[in-house]
Parts: C-alpha cells; structure tokens; sequence
C-alpha cells in the first residue's frame, strides 16, 4: 500500500523525528508543517475492513438471503405476538344490560391507565373538566336520566360508544372494548367528591343518585 | 531562483473571526433562550416571533451557518495564503464573500423569525435567500480555486484538499435541495414531494453535517493542530486514504435519518452500512489529529490551544462512532425522535465545531496582533467550564431520551402502553430540560470569557492587516515523472483533484436518490389519496411557517408502540402530495401524522384544538406548547390560494383545470363550516381566520387512509 518510493527521499539518510523516531516525508512541507512517513495504524485498517465485511453480510442478510425479517415483516411479527397474547387473555364478557361500576382496585386502575390515555385531553388529568370537557368530580353530569332522576354507568356507557352529537365527544366504540369502556367509567364515577383543582363550574343537572 | 515579494491579507481572517465570535454569542443565547422555553413556555412571550418553532430553527443556523460558518472561513483564509504562499486571487471577492455572508445571516435570522421558512430543517431559508447562499457559495469557491492555480508551492497540503471538497459538495447538495417554485416573492414549494422530498432533505441534512460541521474543520484541524503544536501531521499515508474514503462514504448515508419510516428498505439499508463503514474514515482523522501532538503531550497541560484541540478532536471522534451506532436498525428505534439526537449533535456542536474553533481563536489572535494571549488562565477557566457544560447538557439529554424512548414503548402484561398519555412522559423529562439549561448557561458563559480576553489581548497588541512573505515562483512541470505516486501528482493538479472530488461525492446521491425518483415500485401509490383541499393547503402553510414540524413528527413507524399510540403506521404513498415533507425528526409533543383520524387514538374535537390553540395550558396544566393566539386574529392569506395552486399543479398535483380561479369559493364554504360548527361549542371565531385553515389541515391528517382500518389490508 505504500505509494512512497525510496528513491524520491532526500539524498542521504531519511531524516527522522527525534521524539518519535519516526520518518519524515522529503518535500512534504507546508507553511512549516511536514509529514510523517507513517504506515496506516494496522488496527484501522483491519476496523476498516471489519465494516466493509459488516457492510457486505448486512445487505446480503436483509435483502439476498433474507435471514432477517424487513420492517413490515417485524411489524407483522410484534402484531401476531400481541394477538396471541389477547387470545391467551381473553376480555370478560360484559353484560350491558346488567353493568354495574366494578370496585376492584385491579378495575379502577385499568380504567385510570384509559383514562389518562383518552379521556384526560378533555376532561382533565384527574377529571376536573376544561375548557373543552365537563367536570367528572361534581354532582352535575349533562346524559343523566331525568326521568328516573340518577346518572348510571348505562347512560354513560351510551355516550361512550355513540359520543354526544354536536359536541367534542366522539364515539369511541372502535378505540375501547367493552370491558375497558367498563373500567374507565367505573373510575369515572369513582371520582365523585374528589374536589381538585382547578374545578370547571358545573354544567347540566344536579343528580342525588349516581353510579 | 529569484523571491517574490507578496501580502497574506489578515484583514479579512480578522473580519472573519469577529463575525465567529459575535454569532458565537448570538447562536448560544438563543439556544439558552429555547431551552428556557422547554421548561417554561411563558419565555414564548406570546409572540409569534418569539415562539419555539420559529426561534428553535434560528438557534440551528445561527450556530451551523453563522458561527461555524464564519468559523470555516476564519481558519480558512488565514491556512489557505500560508499554505499556498500566497495573498488571495482576488480582494473584492473576498469581501463580497464576507459581507454577502453576513447580510445573509441577518436575512435568515429576519426571515426566519417573520415565519418565512421552507419547512425542511437546516435548509429552512427561502429562495431569495438560497439564491444568494448559491452566488456567494461560488465567489467564495471560485476565489479559492483562483488562489490554488496562482500558488507557489507546488502541491496543495491535506488541509486543502478538504477545502476543496466542502467546496463542490455543499454547492451540490445546496442547488439540489434548494430546488422549488415560488408563489410569492418569499415563500415557495420545493419541487419534490414526500417520500422523495424527504430523501433529498436528508442526503442533504446528513451532508450538512458532513461537508460544513466535518470537513472543513478537518481542514482547520490539519493546519492549525501541527502549528499549535509545532509537531509534524503523524502519516500522509493515512490523509489520503481517510480523505478519500470519508468524501466518497459520507454521501451514501443520509437515510440514517429515515429509518423504520417510509423509505424504500433498500434505501434504508444503504444508509446504514454506509454509516457503519464511516467509522474507521472518521476515526482516521482523529487519529492522525491526536497522534500529531506525540512527542508534545507535556505542552498539552499548559497550552490551553492544545486542550480545546484535544477535547475537540475527541468529541470528534465519540460522535463519528456514535452516529453509526445510531444508524443500526435497533439502536434507531430507541433514540429516533427523543433528545438522545439532541446529545448527540450537541457533542459534535459544542465539542468538536465550537472547542476547535475556540482553539482556534486563542491561536490566531496574537499572532495577527503581534501579543500574546491576555490571559493563559482565562483561557483555562473556559476550557474548564465548556467542558462542565457539555457533561452538563449531553448527559441529561441522553437520559432523557432513554427515558423518553422506555415510557414510550412500554407495554402492560395484558398488551397495553403503560403511559399512553404522551404528556406524562414530556412532565417524566422535566427535569433533565432543567439540567440542559444549565449546560447551556455554563457553555455560554464561557464564551463570555472568550470575548473578554480577546478585547484584552487585542487592546494590547496591533494588528498586522498585511503580513509580508517571499517566495520563489512556482515552476511548471508537466506530466507525472517516472516514481512520483499518482497521488502526489494529483496534488499539483488542483481542477483535476476538484473533478475527482465531485465524482467521489456524487456516486452515493445518484444512486440512492434517481432509482426512488424513477422506479414506481418504490412509492406505491394509494388510489385514496386525494389532494389537499385549498382551506387545508393554507393551513398546511401555517403549519409550516408556525415550525410545527419542530416539535411534531408525521411519520408512524411500523412499531406496535406506535401504532397503538398513533394509529395505522405511514405508507410512503400517503405522502405524494406533501411539498414539503413534513416527518419530522423530533418529538417534543406527539406524533401527528393520524390525528385527524375520527376511529384513532388521537382524535379531537374543533373546539378542542381552537381552545389548544389559544393556550394549550387551559387544557392541560403541565403542557409546553407555546400558546398561538394570533392565530385568531390573522386572516388567511386567500389572495394566494390561486397561485398556491398553479405552483401545486405545476408540480403534477392533480388538481381540476382552472381550478386555481374557484379555490378560494371552496376554501370559503370548507372554512364557513367549521366556523359554524366552534360557532355551536359556544366559540365565536370569523371564518376567515388562519386558525381556520389549520384545524381543516390537523382535521385532515392521516385520513386518507387512516379512516378505517380495513382500507390498508
């Protein structure tokens, strides 16, 4: 690999660096900077190599041979992984007709991992309503039965997956299964009385009974 | 053989080196100002010109193309005479150079601000202005080439040959992505779309980094590290094969940017072996800097030049093999998107591009003054405290983009995200923005020191505007003689290196980027895919100009993490319409390529996003998004809406025929209909409101196919 002929040095010895011992290029001098005559560091050269052979094996791999899977493939992989563990784990059967707000901690904790994920945008972190969303916390709620005078997990679950034409809230019938829209509603209306802060002021109709 | 008597023209390095320093400042005082917004949006001010999307791109091109730039052309014009023993070919191009280079600068940071922006990162400038960049870009390089053939020395050093190559490639890289069409005297559409949009932006983005952060200093560093250290380069051997294999390798690895997104996976890999393959180039550099200081190690622990040299060189070296490890598949898809990105570029910002250039400053100024440094202790002191301020920033950084990639991807055992709401991981990081500042502060105030002593030393000294030299004239010789390397010879022939140069860094982007420009297969179209409407077309123009994309990406990648978060992943077809691309590669907020699909995960109402608008904070105490307010006051620009058009059409947007002249009737009733509806939540806002235009767009992200989910199996 040297491209250094011997015989284009200086006439005489080659001149060497007295700190280093190392040789000195004749004629490679530059505003007072010269050059060494050394030989690439054998380590990089063999590094160099090393990539190029990565290089040479990862584009074989991927797109040749095809011993890993592409993008797309990985993806549908991750998805056939995750469904299997949904088969694995079936949701409960929820009873619409019957639901009543489940009171398990397991419950409400799920529904507060939905909650925070859906429902906060709008309804505030810890369910006090905003600028776009009512308040969760107090005893006014805007789908409550007005005959029958309560709010249940019924009349809200109808909201959920039909959402409230004209409104912010859309349907999420796609987005939640039935046993989660369970879950989030029951730590809905487990919010009751919690007073934080930044309350919204109440909108539709003071109920007694809810839940 | 008879002396010529000539002038190395310090003048222009002196002008040069004062700009360095006062963009210096500039740059690093807006980057304290926005990382101050992070951790607390009030420092929006309000304003629409002092809002993070707008200011964030002034920080990355003050501190690219103002301080280093004029940093570059500092070293450059000092090494360049003395290298070639020579003044330069021409004085008035010198100073076109340097004053077209700073009114430059004032018009970006100007245009910028005001919100004129192309929307595609680190080439956000307008066209008016990438004309001028591509004009001073060639008086610059012509001057240099001038000054290479007018030499007196007969082979042009290592330095040089890097110069060089800055020189050819940026103009390449800078015409080709430059490439639009303007609908008014600011504002423009590039020529691409998309997928290929997003191609060219990165082969120029990575580049960016390449050919004006890497080479040039390369360049610096391979005259001003043997000078300072007065040691002789440790091998010419390795210049060569280093130069070589980094120009030619660089080029091809742009698609690191892309991966896992809607690139062609052929395009993605190259960009990845490529990057690997980089390693041991990079490193060659680094080596053959670092090994020059043998035999001078002592002098290192006094000489405060050779310290900042030293640490920059290394900081050189941590990010060439930081950046291919970024670029693995695995590795990109935990730091793509967080602020692990954001430590890396900063190592190679503040370590490598500002340490040599500090190093460099301390070198040149008494030198050109006739002194010596005021203060060797100041000096001290600053090295100490930049180096502080890199662990400072860079190490919450890294933690907070491994924290931020962990929140992201975590599943429950039964198969949901453990923090599906993307605010609790931006409040999680809040932290670590609090440390960043202080990195930033403590980096900043060391360039205090800096201004400080160099006032000093030049008050104490006088300035040599020009330095006289003799040397012989340079004598002809013709072919290669017998026993001269080809490569010797090549360096006395300075228009053949230069074509040599260009063909090297132009393999790489022919390759990567003509078949994903021909080739169908490569971006399937999707026949649901319709054109923006002309409301959502302006909207996507507030988009832009408001730097949305800053904090925003468009782009799921195929990760269930995601796909749960976000919604079905992005097809490259989805995107055929999009001039600009609008991927982005930073999430400060969410992902919004879905967001305007009514079955996602995403999904808000217009009255929702009309009240985020205004104040995000209204909706979510802990949110630091900046509040756009003047949103609602100003109205959309429908005067432009036909020519928005024309341009889009030109383009191969398949708009009706003489659709340009009845656009803004449908944009009226689009936009009158969405007023109505906010005007139904209880929002009274006009209709003719840029607020308007941009729910229209937000609403319409992703919709194309995202609707439902059956439309893509």
């Amino acid at each position: 690999m040297s491209n250094i002929d011997e015989t284009k040095l200086n006439p005489g010895e080659p001149e060497i660096d007295e700190l280093t011992k190392d040789r000195y290029l004749g004629g490679h001098e530059y505003d007072g900077i010269r050059e060494l005559d050394n030989k690439l560091p054998r380590w990089w050269v063999y590094l160099f190599f090393a990539t190029i052979i990565f290089a040479v094996v990862y584009l074989l791999g991927y797109h040749v041979t095809k011993w890993w899977p592409l993008q797309e493939a990985e993806y549908a992989n991750e998805l056939s992984v995750a469904s299997d563990l949904k088969k694995a784990n079936p949701d409960p059967v929820v009873d619409i007709e019957n639901m009543i707000p489940l009171t398990t901690a397991a419950d409400l904790e799920a529904g507060h991992a939905t909650f925070k994920k859906i429902c906060s945008a709008c309804h505030g972190q810890n369910g006090e309503g905003n600028a776009v969303g009512p308040n969760f916390t107090d005893q006014y709620w805007i789908h409550g039965d007005t005959i029958a005078k309560t709010v249940t997990i019924k009349n809200l679950y109808k909201v959920v997956i039909e959402g409230a034409t004209g409104t912010a809230m859309v349907s999420f019938k796609s987005q939640l299964s039935p046993i989660q829209i369970q879950q989030v509603l029951s730590f809905i209306l487990s919010l009751q009385g919690t007073n934080p802060q930044n309350p919204k002021a109440p909108q539709g109709v003071k109920y007694e009974k809810i839940g | 053989m008879e002396l010529q008597k000539f002038y190395y023209d310090n003048k222009i390095v002196k002008m040069f080196a004062y700009a360095t320093i006062f963009w210096g400042v500039v740059g690093m005082l807006v980057g304290v100002l926005i990382a101050l917004q992070m951790v607390l949006p009030a420092a929006n001010f309000g304003l629409a010109f002092t809002s993070f999307g707008r200011v964030r791109p002034v920080h990355t091109n003050a501190v690219i193309f103002a301080f280093v730039g004029n940093g570059i052309f500092t070293g450059y014009y000092y090494s360049l005479q003395r290298l070639l023993k020579t003044g330069m070919a021409s004085n008035w191009m010198t100073r076109v150079h340097f004053w077209g280079w700073q009114t430059i600068i004032v018009a970006a940071a100007v245009s910028l601000l005001a919100g004129f922006t192309t929307g595609k990162e680190y080439a956000e400038l307008e066209w008016p202005i990438d004309i001028a960049i591509a004009l001073i870009w060639v008086i610059f390089g012509w001057n240099m080439m001038w000054t290479i053939l007018k030499r007196r020395v007969k082979h042009i050093y290592v330095a040089i040959w890097f110069y060089i190559a800055t020189f050819v490639t940026v103009a390449i890289l800078h015409i080709v992505n430059s490439m639009e069409i303007p609908w008014a005297i600011f504002k423009s559409y590039p020529v691409f779309a998309g997928v290929q949009d997003a191609l060219v932006q990165w082969w120029y983005g990575h580049n960016a980094v390449a050919f004006f952060l890497t080479t040039p200093y390369l360049g610096l560093m391979y005259y001003f590290m043997p000078k300072a250290a007065n040691r002789p380069v440790y091998s010419y051997k390795l210049s060569i094969l280093h130069f070589w294999a980094l120009i030619f390798l660089y080029i091809w690895a742009g698609p690191h940017h892309l991966l896992y997104q809607a690139l062609p996976n052929w395009a993605q890999s190259l960009g990845t072996v490529f990057s690997i393959m980089l390693i041991a180039p990079s490193w060659g550099g680094m080596i053959n800097g670092l090994l020059t200081l043998r035999g001078a190690w002592d002098r290192v622990r006094e000489e405060p030049v050779l310290k900042f040299f030293v640490v920059a060189v290394t900081a050189y070296g941590m990010s060439t093999f930081e950046g291919p490890m970024l670029s693995l598949k695995n590795i990109n898809a935990i730091s793509h998107f967080t602020n692990w990105t954001v430590a890396h570029v900063h190592i190679g910002a503040l370590g490598w591009n500002g340490f040599l250039t500090f190093g460099m400053i301390y070198w040149l100024f008494p030198r050109m003054f006739k002194t010596k440094l005021w203060s060797n202790k100041l000096a001290n002191v600053h090295f100490w405290l930049g180096t502080l301020a890199m662990l400072f920033y860079s190490i919450p950084m890294y933690w907070a983009g491994w924290t931020e990639a962990s929140m992201w991807k975590q599943f429950t055992p039964s198969g949901d995200l453990v923090y599906p709401n993307f605010l609790e991981i931006v409040t999680q990081i809040m932290p670590m923005y609090y440390m960043r500042l202080f990195g930033g502060l403590l980096y900043f105030s060391g360039m205090f020191l800096l201004v400080y002593n160099i006032y000093k030393t030049v008050k104490a000294g006088e300035f040599v505007p020009l330095e006289a030299a003799e040397a012989p004239a340079l004598e002809k010789e013709g072919a290669r003689h017998s026993g001269e390397s080809y490569h010797r010879f090549l360096e006395r022939r300075p228009v053949q290196f230069m074509i040599l140069a260009i063909v090297a860094v132009l393999i790489g982007g022919v390759v990567e980027i003509i078949p994903t420009f021909i080739i169908k297969s490569n971006i399937p179209t999707i026949a649901t895919v319709k054109p923006y409407t002309p409301l959502e077309l302006q909207g996507r123009d507030i988009y832009i100009k408001e730097g949305c994309y800053v904090c925003h990406s468009q782009m799921v990648r195929p990760f269930r993490s995601e796909t749960e978060r976000y919604g079905e992943y992005s097809k490259a077809g989805e995107y055929v319409y999009d001039h600009p691309f609008q991927w982005g590669s930073k999430r400060i907020g969410p992902d919004l390529f879905r967001e305007g699909v009514k079955s996602g995960p995403l999904y808000k109402s217009d009255s929702w996003h009309y009240t985020h608008f205004m104040d995000p904070r209204k909706l979510n105490a802990q949110s630091i998004m900046p509040k756009y307010p003047w949103l609602a006051e100003n109205d959309i620009d429908v005067e432009a809406t036909p020519a928005k058009i024309r341009v889009m059409q030109y383009l191969g947007v398949p708009y009706p025929k003489g659709y340009d002249l009845i656009a803004n009737d449908d944009l009226k009733a689009q936009a009158e209909k969405i007023a109505s509806g906010l005007k139904s939540s209880g929002i009274d806002v006009a209709a003719s409101k840029q607020v308007i235009a941009l729910i229209a767009y937000i609403q319409r992200l992703g919709t194309d196919v995202g609707d439902s989910k059956t439309a893509l199996k």
